[in-house]
């Protein structure tokens, strides 16, 4: 049985779960709260495609014991599916067909999202910083750098 | 169509009925599977895996070769949350997952030949629990002797990995008379070189989900041949196939190894322990296992001996390819067949002597891998370029322009060029645009620490399978009765965006937009067994067989639109979802009138097309002949900046350009160019998996190193080259995979350029690079 309850604010709405101790905060989001935009590609923290927002900053949910995200806010790609930034992000992303596979698309506009709203003045290069936790294998980045950078300049 | 008037309408449409059948033929049309992978949908395995699934970890080999003395399981059963635990007692069929030869079971069980053979998978409540209780299996094995080069594999008295010996496949070229050609030759030049192991990491790793229903079992997974995996599940189940049930997920990259025999391990697994359990069982592979487990790029060793007159003409070249195949045979008997074909590059050489040998040890599993040969090929063959080109004193453009592939020349197994051979063409693309011949000058004289250099690189590929199988393929085409088309094929989608331009071309025949096409879930079941989807072929075959299926629907279709529009068949045109009369164009009528119609008048709307290429005739005692129907062609310049006190350096710019026959989709063609080469330069640059003594040091992207965004060069310029084929559709040509083959050999010839000495084996690291400056100093 699980043992832990823990409160948090998941894309707008409190929830409480049921964890156990060696749950990761992955394991709940896709498991528990049914948000499977948030992928595993390597378990380890080394490929950043499980990246969420934790209080606005991002962080890699494959390890972070979901014991640690209690009371805490965290914001997956299904929180952010109707924000107006991230909608223009998601249309440049099939315009410049950013998205391949797709499997590391979920992390790669969060992390896009998550610089477009923190900072104004953003170019090609503090880009391709932004997204350099994230791994890509299929597009060697650059459709997904111009993505993200054409809605920088909006 | 963006009309004001009527008038504009009409002329609008005219003048796209004036591009007749290739009406959207290389546009930018969007890829019809992205909407859900933007909005990070639930479409991938185990975004699908049902509630009460179980989950299975596995059981590696502990020795790289042992015999398998007893399982002992009992500890494990019993640790909580396990439910059942798998060895090869549990296999009810054939204990075997492999694709050509039948030399890999799927459970060891008298032996291990590598730390990648799965001895058993624990099934658990948790995957957390699976792994834990993987430590709980015991295993009782007598180490044997093992080899890990593969030279010395292939010496007689050798340790036996498998009963026929250590050599599975030799394949050989000859062409002309080696001898004469040497003794005509100013100058013999030897090298040897070699790569490594690399890992394809796609982000997805392997994985599968079984669920049990009634006599049946369905799996869903990720995978490239869902029809091959549902053969070899039913195989190790003993059961026909038609009681396996394959449906290809949303796949998360895959470039070769999920087409190999991985795929069959992850679904077997979770179909013997669904079947065991009575649940769902996932079978979703750690990165860790993947690495051990699953195919990487064979490393290869690779000797040279080409013969040259002064004047720069080749007149020999005789090559010794011998790829290290791991312990089992995997696809790589193909792979070493087009290995061997292209191993003397795009060059027509008139005496040729090849022997290519894939060669079994104790190195984990080596098998299919974009490229599929070409890239240890190639960058052997082309680093030797420059390397006679250093010996004759030339440039090394110059050496490859007498030497290289054009209209009217023979490759190495003597197949005639024709009009498609579009290789001058590329060479002239990368060469202007980076001024090669300028920079070549200017970085002649050379002082400081930071110097540059350019170099350039060059292939051929062979297109399709070719000496790799039947090439055929079924696209089923349905239309609803609302008018929507549902393409439905085995042939599978993984990111290229391939499937969605078979649509591209059945809309383009059909006149109707693309965003009328739904594209059905590769289901066994449903689908024909196609082929597999590999040697990226989508397009060039799969292609014929859309047009196939477009062109019968439309045979359907035009008979009703003349009766509707009281028009001629002949005369009837169909454009952008509308049919109408040629000189009548004010009256037309819908796509989905059409299709009313024609159900009303009781006429079903659904085809099935096909295409089979023309077989491909060689010799396989001299490989002479022609192996493969035609050939996708590239050029690549690359220039490079190095530290010459710590041997650091990175591309500034690469130039690349690629005939690809008839360029469908020219932002999609773009997309392969540019994934394939950052993929290339990770290759080229820094991606080893490393194994000492049997054993995968780094098998975690900790220690594996992926091209980031901060290491991708910041120019990079593509350039399509369309010289059409002769069997794609509309004189298309492969293109996936040739990007990734041409970054190692321009990128290392751009270094022999920079520091005046080359590096002979992959990847170039910077301690390679410091060890060339030291040795061109002496
Ligand atoms: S899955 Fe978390 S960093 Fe790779
Ligand atoms: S699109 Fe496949 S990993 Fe990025």
């Amino acid at each position: 049985m699980k043992s832990l309850l823990i409160k948090m604010n998941v894309n707008g709405v409190d929830r409480e779960v049921l964890v156990d101790p060696d749950d990761r905060l992955l394991d709940v989001l896709r498991d528990e709260l049914n948000l499977k935009s948030v992928k595993e590609g390597c378990g380890t923290g080394d490929c950043g495609i499980c990246t969420v927002l934790m209080d606005g900053k991002p962080v890699l949910s494959c390890i972070i014991p979901a014991f640690q995200a209690n009371n805490h806010k965290i914001v997956t790609l299904e929180g952010l599916n109707s924000d107006p930034t991230m909608q223009k992000i998601q249309q440049s992303f099939r315009k410049y067909q950013a998205a391949q596979c797709g499997f590391c698309t979920p992390a790669m506009e969060v992390v896009g999202w998550h610089l477009l709203n923190t900072e104004k003045k953003v170019d090609k290069n503090r880009i391709k910083e932004a997204i350099s936790g994230v791994l890509c294998r299929c597009t060697g980045y650059y459709d997904i750098v111009d993505a993200v950078y054409e809605v920088a300049q909006q | 169509m963006k009309a004001e008037t009527v008038e504009e309408f009409i002329s609008e449409l005219q003048k796209k009925a004036e591009r007749g059948e290739l009406l959207y033929i290389g546009q930018d049309l969007k890829r019809l599977d992205d909407l859900e992978k933007v909005l990070g949908s639930p479409v991938y395995t185990n975004d699908l895996l049902p509630r009460n699934a179980l989950y299975a970890r596995l059981v590696l080999s502990k020795y790289p070769h042992a015999l398998i003395k007893g399982i002992s399981i009992s500890k494990a059963l019993n640790y909580p949350g396990v439910r059942y635990v798998l060895t090869y007692k549990d296999v009810p069929g054939l204990n075997e997952s492999s694709t050509i030869i039948p030399d890999r079971p799927l459970f060891a069980f008298d032996k291990v030949r590598s730390t990648g053979d799965i001895v058993a998978a624990v099934i658990a409540e948790k995957p957390t629990r699976a792994k834990e209780a993987t430590e709980l299996v015991e295993v009782d094995y007598e180490q044997l002797p093992a080899v890990f080069d593969p030279l010395e594999a292939m010496k007689p008295d050798a340790p036996k990995i498998h009963e026929n010996g250590n050599i599975i496949k030799h394949v050989k070229v000859r062409k002309g008379d080696i001898e004469k050609g040497f003794q005509e030759a100013d100058y013999i030049i030897e090298n040897t070189f070699r790569t490594q192991h690399q890992d394809a990491v796609a982000l997805e790793t392997e994985t599968a989900f079984a669920v049990p229903k009634d006599d049946k079992v369905l799996i869903i997974g990720s995978m490239q041949t869902p029809h091959h995996v549902q053969a070899a599940v039913a195989k190790v189940l003993g059961w026909p196939i038609d009681r396996v049930e394959v449906i290809q997920a949303v796949t998360g990259g895959a470039f070769g190894p999920k087409s190999d025999e991985t795929p069959y391990d992850v679904a077997s697994i979770a179909a013997l322990g669904a079947l065991k359990t009575g649940r769902p069982v996932l079978m979703s592979m750690t990165r860790e296992e993947s690495m051990k487990a699953h195919t990487k790029r064979h490393p290869a060793i690779i000797t040279h001996k080409t013969g040259v007159k002064s004047n720069g003409k080749l007149t020999a070249s005789k090559v010794q390819i011998v790829l290290d195949g791991g312990a089992y045979a995997s696809l790589g008997v193909l792979v070493i067949v087009r290995a061997t074909f292209h191993a003397n590059g795009p060059y027509d050489i008139p005496n040729v002597w090849n022997d290519g040998y894939k060669v079994y040890t104790n190195n984990t599993y080596t098998g299919s891998f974009r490229g599929f040969g070409a890239p240890q090929a190639i960058f052997a063959a082309e680093a030797q370029m420059d390397e006679i080109a250093r010996k004759l004193n030339i440039d090394p453009l110059d050496l490859r322009l007498i030497n290289m592939l054009r209209p009217g020349s023979r490759t190495s197994t003597g197949q005639l060029m024709d009009e498609s051979c579009g290789l001058p063409e590329c060479v002239e693309a990368v060469v202007n645009a980076s001024d090669y011949r300028n920079k070549r000058k200017q970085y002649e004289s050379q002082n400081g620490t930071v110097r540059r250099g350019i170099g350039i690189a060059l292939l051929h590929h062979g297109n399709a399978l070719g000496p790799e199988g039947n090439d055929y393929a079924y696209i089923h085409l349905t239309v609803e009765r609302s008018g929507k088309i549902h393409l439905g094929t085995g042939l599978t989608e993984y990111g290229t965006g391939a499937i969605s331009g078979l649509a591209q071309i059945a809309a383009s025949v059909l006149g109707v937009p693309l965003d009328y096409f739904v594209i059905d879930r590769p289901n066994t079941l449903v689908h024909h067994e196609t082929g597999p989807t590999v040697a990226s072929r989508v397009t060039a075959i799969g292609g014929n067989a859309a047009r196939d299926a477009a062109l019968k629907l439309k045979q359907k279709i035009l008979p009703v639109a003349s009766k509707m529009l009281e028009c001629n068949v002949d005369d009837v045109v169909l454009v952008d979802g509308y049919a109408f009369c040629k000189g009548k164009e004010g009256r037309n009528v819908a796509w989905e009138e059409i299709v009313k119609e024609a159900y009303d008048a009781n006429i079903e709307l659904s085809t099935l097309g096909y295409y089979i290429a023309p077989e491909c005739k060689w010799d396989p005692e001299t490989g002479l002949g022609s192996p493969y129907n035609q050939y996708t062609f590239g050029a690549a310049i690359a220039e490079v900046e190095v530290d010459m006190e710590t041997g650091q350096y990175r591309v500034l710019n690469y130039y690349v350009a690629f005939d690809v026959g008839k360029a469908i989709n020219p932002q999609r063609v773009r997309g392969q160019i540019l994934g394939g080469t950052v993929q290339g330069l990770g290759y080229a640059m820094m991606e080893e998996l490393v194994h000492k003594n049997g054993y995968v040091v780094n098998p975690n992207l900790k220690d594996y190193y992926i091209p980031t965004s901060l290491d991708i060069p910041e120019n990079i310029q593509t350039f399509i080259i369309e010289k059409a084929g002769s069997i794609g559709p509309y004189g298309a040509k492969i293109v996936a995979e040739p990007p990734i083959v041409l970054p190692a050999p321009a990128v290392r010839n751009a270094l022999l350029n920079a520091v005046g000495s080359g590096v002979n084996s992959l990847p170039i690291t910077s301690e390679k690079v410091l060890n060339a400056i030291k040795s061109s100093r002496k």
